[in-house]
């Protein structure tokens, strides 16, 4: 292999590899801004340049590509000197704004005048005013003034979304990004864009001065909004969701995730309708009752019917863990009929991330064994023999599914009895007899697997009521470690909600008591003992990028993410 | 143990005590007749200097606004998490302005750092030392009672202006 | 005189000298308190009254109004006795001091005394040995180590100061020799006031008047730094009082004492010669008396706010290697003086 020696370390490099991205692979970081790992190289900031020996001029280490034998000084005095220069070049205009600016804290321009700027400026006139505020497309806000030029979000547009609606217009210290006349920014991936901006010129509408970075605890997680399952990070503030933001992770979404991810997958986390402990239909109406009454009641219940008269409905956006604790318990009973519903938007798919299947665990409940259960009914068969009256008790986890098929509205006023696991208030637990709240995936520990046969480890970045952040171990911002009972940031709004694998245990106490788990990784640990797929696996080995499980016969797996 | 040595040896009238007895007995005679040093509290008061770290409070301007715009570094900076600050827009110049500031008087300790990282100026130190509460909640001090006219704080702006 | 006049005459000097000595108290506590003050370049107690003049009955309702606690692990009667014996003693020894020479009242020949007894002396003694067994009660009853420590120090220094203090009176009986407070008096005229021919003596009894009244600097039996409070620790609101009470009142009981020993009582050198009228000089008499009585008092506050603690082996060795040899230097003096000069 060719070896370049980079500050006197020498390093191997493949072939066709820039300097920036050979020394990146071997650990040493290049200041650089418009250059990103996945956009094509435009080399206009000018703050990668190294010195280079036997070089005439320094170069800038993005766009030169590396040869065997070179020599190149990323500290060097002359390096330095261009760096300053660059970055006293580029502070010229750019707004002393800190303060305001969202980017504050995740800020390279920020980080860059900290450890290469001279911190101070030689620069008396009028900084040039450009325009700020302005809506670029339905979630982002531009702010010209603090724009430098990095062209990173045109190149995003051009090449990752696939829609050239950026440019540039003007010239000189006038120039800055604009939409093309009669175009807005629009695609389904804009706020990208406001991960890549290198300053705060590209900001997300809906985070908006909500939080200072620093300020929030950030957990990593997986998107729910679609069977592609991206890699995220769950920031928090005050047990508050305030933005979910896109993890690197190659084998799955890369630095992207969709703007429909981003936004809509957490809201429900803190919505109003949220459901807060469990719940018995008395007289009529759902009243809150101690989880003890009603799990008593739903087991007495349950106990009233005959195995064939029961039906269990899984979910694909449950974890594995709960399908499977759903599974066993049911099984428990005696109960086979048991499917789970998908929920497919034909032809809202694209090339890029987003996938028709809307749920991020319908492969692992697949796996899991919710579809193919010997002898039951499927869904449709379900829902026939309530109609028919052969199924008189329906319990359903984690899905609203009267909203997805509004017939099954009619039908279950023949359901005798009908227990639902639900996380927010939504037709089918208004329906039900009995309702147990169920924690959300940010509020709980558990696996997804996506539809490439990824599996991945959500963790849980809020706490419900019998969560401890110190204690189960959840990521802690600053005002977490130090605050105390009597802080008011502590007191943020915690849920009486259980994940659905151990209502299902708690459940099965009060029966057999066949299900003997303490937490998610005990139910995983039995997955990985009784399900082909999930063998030898344990929660260790997942880690943060996720594993492809063995034997899925998944042609999409292939699609992999070439294409970004 | 051992017995330690003296370090000197005292003689028959100074092992009496009494020279020495006398002696304490004229200074607290004489300080007798000093004059008191007591401040008579709730009728005199005590005027700090402009370099006093009283309460800390929000400077407002002389349009109404705060100064504030909630950049959280004096939250980020307060050594006791006595400051908690949510940010939201406003359609003025500053684009940001704190919805809600809330110092817990309970956990300040008029330290001062809030103030000296300030980029706005616009959080600092008053002469503002009485500080009485019946409950708890009480000492959460939001922009109700934080905002201070700009008038009034003149002097210890100049004071830091001069030596911040 | 028939036994119904004297019986009501006796009561009627008792009421006086009830009144009398708790309002000595009360104010003790409160110029105890400006003195301290003054001291320390305060101002002291301001705001009940004028120059908080109300103070002292301020304190004693705010004592009175708190709660009565007794600890579970208190001998109650013995606890409740204490604070009683304490009060007791310190009231009683009063009946034998003197306030002033015999007056003529509606006719009633009157000792300013309510008992003129002849043993008088040793009636205080005695009585002032009997103290020791509140204070010492007190700290056994109240089940706390804090002030079984209290009560123990107290009787070992009562018992240690009383041997000194005894033989100091023992130079002034010798010198009058009676042992009636009036006859000590008037043994003292003009200028033959026992602290002047006995200094040393003087200073003794003076020393272990300190000593026994547990006033600084030899309050270890409360000595707050080391046994929370001491004796008292357990006491509060009423009991507590009592305590607080008879601390000051042997307070003015040892003024009184020394004043009737070895100042000349209510005698004022020479004011015979003065050629005053009858009445005015018993008033002189009793009001130099009572400014004797102040100043010591005074004298006491003043110790107490200058000089800090002794240690307890400092205090042990004062008394017993000190102040007790000192006392039979005094008498033995007071015996050459008699002997040379036939006093």
């Amino acid at each position: 292999m060719p070896t370049l020696t980079v500050d006197g370390i020498q390093i191997e490099f493949n072939q066709g590899q820039t300097i920036i991205e050979a020394a990146r692979a071997a650990g040493i970081e290049i200041p650089h801004f418009c250059w990103h790992p996945s956009l094509s190289v435009s080399g206009n900031c000018r703050v990668c340049l190294v010195e280079i020996e036997k070089m005439p001029k320094l170069a800038i280490s993005c766009s030169t590509y590396a040869s065997d034998g070179m020599v190149v000084h990323t500290k060097s005095e002359k390096t330095l000197q261009a760096r300053n220069a660059v970055m006293e070049f580029i502070l010229i205009n750019h707004p002393l704004d800190c303060p305001i600016c969202d980017e504050a804290g995740e800020c390279k321009l920020q980080d860059y005048a900290y450890k290469h700027g001279k911190g101070e400026s030689r620069f008396e006139e009028m900084k040039v005013r450009k325009e700020k505020r302005v809506q670029l497309g339905p979630y982002i806000k531009f702010d010209g003034d603090r724009c430098i030029m990095c062209s990173r979000c045109i190149r995003f547009s051009d090449e990752i979304a696939k829609k050239n609606q950026l440019t540039f217009v003007k010239r000189g210290d006038k120039v800055t990004v604009s939409t093309f006349p009669g175009e807005s920014f629009d695609n389904p991936y804009t706020l990208n864009t406001t991960d890549i901006c290198p300053v705060g010129a590209l900001t997300n509408q809906d985070f908006r001065f909500k939080s200072r970075v620093w300020e929030m605890s950030n957990t990593n997680s997986v998107c729910t909004g679609c069977s592609r399952g991206c890699s995220t990070e769950i920031w928090v503030r005050n047990n508050e969701i305030l933005r979910l933001t896109p993890r690197f992770n190659q084998k799955v979404n890369s630095y992207w995730m969709c703007d429909n991810g981003r936004l809509n997958t957490f809201k429900h986390v803190n919505a109003q309708n949220r459901i807060d402990g469990a719940y018995i239909r008395k007289e009529g109406q759902l009243q809150k009752v101690e989880w003890e009454e009603a799990l008593k009641v739903a087991v007495k219940s349950l106990r009233e019917y005959k195995n064939s008269e029961i039906a269990f409905i899984g979910s694909p956006f449950a974890t594995c863990e709960d399908n499977y604790a759903l599974l066993k318990f049911a099984r428990s009973l005696g109960v086979s009929n048991i499917d789970f519903m998908n929920h497919i938007l034909p032809g809202d798919q694209d090339e890029i991330l987003i996938r028709e299947d809307k749920t991020p665990n319908s492969l692992g409940a697949e796996l899991i064994g919710l579809k193919n259960s010997s002898n039951g009914s499927s869904l449709d068969g379900i829902m026939k023999s309530v109609k028919e009256g052969k199924i008189k008790a329906l319990f359903v986890m984690e899905d609203d599914i009267v909203s997805a098929n509004q017939e099954y509205e009619k039908i279950f006023s023949k359901l005798e009895l009908l227990i639902v696991n639900s996380s927010n208030q939504n037709e089918t637990a208004n329906l039900a007899d009995i309702v147990f709240s169920a924690s959300t995936f940010a509020e709980k520990n558990g696996t997804f697997v996506n539809f490439q046969g990824i599996l991945q480890r959500i963790r849980p970045a809020v706490a419900t009521e019998e969560m401890d952040r110190a204690l189960d171990g959840m990521e802690m911002s600053r005002w977490d470690k130090f605050g105390t009972d009597y802080d008011r940031w502590l007191k943020g709004k915690k849920y009486d909600a259980k994940p659905s694998w151990k209502i299902f245990t708690m459940l099965s106490a009060y029966m057999e008591g066949k299900l003997k788990y303490d937490m998610a990784e005990d139910v995983f640990s039995d997955i990985a003992k009784s399900v082909e797929n999930f063998k030898g696996l344990d929660y260790d080995s997942i880690g943060l990028e996720g594993v492809e499980l063995k034997n899925i016969k998944s042609e999409a797996r292939l699609a992999g993410v070439k294409n970004i | 143990m051992s017995i330690q040595k003296r370090e000197k040896n005292l003689n028959f009238f100074e092992k009496l005590y009494i020279p020495e007895i006398m002696k304490g007995m004229a200074l607290t005679l004489k300080s007798m007749f000093r004059p008191n040093v007591t401040l008579q509290y709730p009728e005199a008061r005590f005027e700090p200097s402009s370099s006093y770290r009283g309460r800390p409070v929000l400077v407002q301007d002389n349009n109404g606004v705060e100064r504030c715009v909630a950049c959280g570094l004096c939250a980020r900076v307060c050594p006791a998490l006595a400051i908690e600050v949510q940010a939201s827009e406003t359609e003025l110049e500053k684009e940001r302005y704190p919805v809600k500031f809330e110092i817990n008087m309970l956990r300040c300790i008029f330290c001062g750092f809030c103030e000296e990282v300030c980029p706005e100026e616009a959080i600092v130190m008053s002469k503002d030392y009485e500080l009485v509460f019946k409950k708890r909640d009480d000492a959460i001090f939001g922009k109700d009672k934080l905002l201070v006219p700009v008038e009034n704080l003149k002097e210890r702006i100049e004071f830091l202006r001069a030596f911040k | 005189m028939n036994i119904w006049e004297i019986i009501i005459i006796s009561l009627i000097k008792i009421l006086i000298i009830v009144v009398m000595l708790l309002l000595t108290v009360a104010y003790s506590v409160y110029f105890e308190r400006k003195i301290s003050a003054w001291v320390q370049n305060r101002v002291g107690p301001n705001r009940v009254g004028w120059l908080g003049l109300l103070q002292p009955f301020a304190d004693v309702f705010k004592l009175l109004l708190k709660e009565d606690i007794v600890p579970d692990a208190a001998n109650k009667p013995l606890h409740t006795l204490a604070p009683l014996i304490a009060l007791f003693v310190a009231f009683a020894t009063y009946a034998v001091i003197p306030l002033g020479p015999p007056v003529e009242l509606l006719g009633y020949k009157i000792n300013l005394v309510v008992a003129d007894v002849n043993i008088g002396i040793l009636y205080v003694l005695a009585l002032t040995s009997l103290g020791v067994y509140g204070i010492t009660f007190a700290g056994w009853s109240s089940g706390s180590k804090y002030s079984l420590f209290g009560g123990i120090r107290s009787s070992a220094q009562m018992i240690s100061y009383e041997v000194s203090m005894g033989f100091s009176v023992a130079g002034v009986l010798l010198m009058s020799q009676s042992l009636s407070p009036i006859k000590i008096v008037e043994a003292q005229h003009g200028w033959m006031w026992n602290a002047i021919l006995q200094p040393i003596g003087f200073i003794t009894f003076l020393v272990s008047a300190f000593a026994e009244t547990n006033r600084l600097p030899f309050d270890l039996p409360e000595a707050e730094p080391e046994l929370v409070g001491g004796y008292h620790t357990e006491y509060s609101s009423f009991k507590f009082a009592g305590f607080f009470l008879a601390e000051y009142a042997n307070m003015a009981i040892a003024s009184a004492m020394i004043a009737t020993l070895y100042l000349g009582g209510y005698q004022i050198p020479y004011i015979e010669k003065l050629g005053l009228g009858y009445t005015l000089t018993t008033a002189l008499q009793i009001a130099g008396f009572l400014f004797k009585i102040g100043a010591l008092i005074f004298f006491f506050m003043w110790v107490r706010w200058s000089i800090p603690r002794f240690r307890y082996d400092q205090l042990m060795s004062l008394g017993w290697k000190v102040m007790f040899p000192l006392s039979l230097v005094n008498l033995i003096w007071v015996a050459a003086l008699i002997m040379i000069f036939g006093i």
